[in-house]
């Protein structure tokens, strides 16, 4: 086990509070916390990558990145208008 | 050796800022609150993994990549901050943008 699979899993940690507010939040803090999972999923798949050696692996967090901005803008249009 | 301990470090104060702002999400009871705690680990935390990549990484095109997904998490974490704000002000206020000049609130 190296130093990134380590930072890796006790960056994992903090979906726990993320879950927490997903679940029990209004709409908007639902979104909030959906954001940060996004923010937070996307790092842990580089710290991932580097433990494996996967160069593969970082094309799954940019598009990880890419696809949660995406989203929260959606979501963020979606809260505004019609729900 | 030293680069080792940079590596450490760096990873340790990512996984600090990352854990510590999603407890700050769970805690704080407004939204307008819990938004402020996306930006660290989408600035501090980025930074700190990019940069111990660097250092331990030997294929630079993987860091390139690294660094391209620190760039999106940091300048797109504004973006959606704000449109996230302004659907709550929305949702609360019915209007966009604010009739009036908004006030700060100080408890």
């Amino acid at each position: 086990m190296n130093a990134w699979l380590v930072a890796a899993a006790g960056m994992s940690l903090s979906f726990i509070p993320c879950a927490f507010v997903c679940l029990r939040g209004g709409p908007v803090d639902r979104l909030v916390g959906l954001e940060m999972t996004a923010v937070c999923n996307s790092l842990v798949l580089l710290l991932l990558a580097e433990a494996f050696e996967r160069t593969l692996f970082y094309d799954v967090a940019l598009t990880l990145s890419l696809l949660g901005f995406g989203g929260g803008l959606v979501f963020a249009r979606f809260l505004e208008r019609w729900l | 050796m030293i680069g080792q301990i940079a590596i450490d470090v760096l990873l340790g104060i990512a996984v600090l800022v990352t854990v510590l702002s999603a407890v700050g999400i769970a805690v704080m009871r407004d939204p307008y609150q819990k938004l402020h705690f996306i930006a660290p680990p989408a600035s501090i935390a980025a930074i700190c993994v990019v940069a111990a990549l660097f250092i331990g990484e030997k294929q630079k095109q993987a860091a390139g990549k690294a660094v391209l997904v620190a760039f999106l998490l940091y300048f797109m974490n504004a973006v959606i901050t704000h449109a996230t704000a302004r659907a709550h002000y929305v949702r609360e206020k019915g209007t966009w943008p604010p009739k009036e000049p908004l006030e700060v609130v100080r408890e």
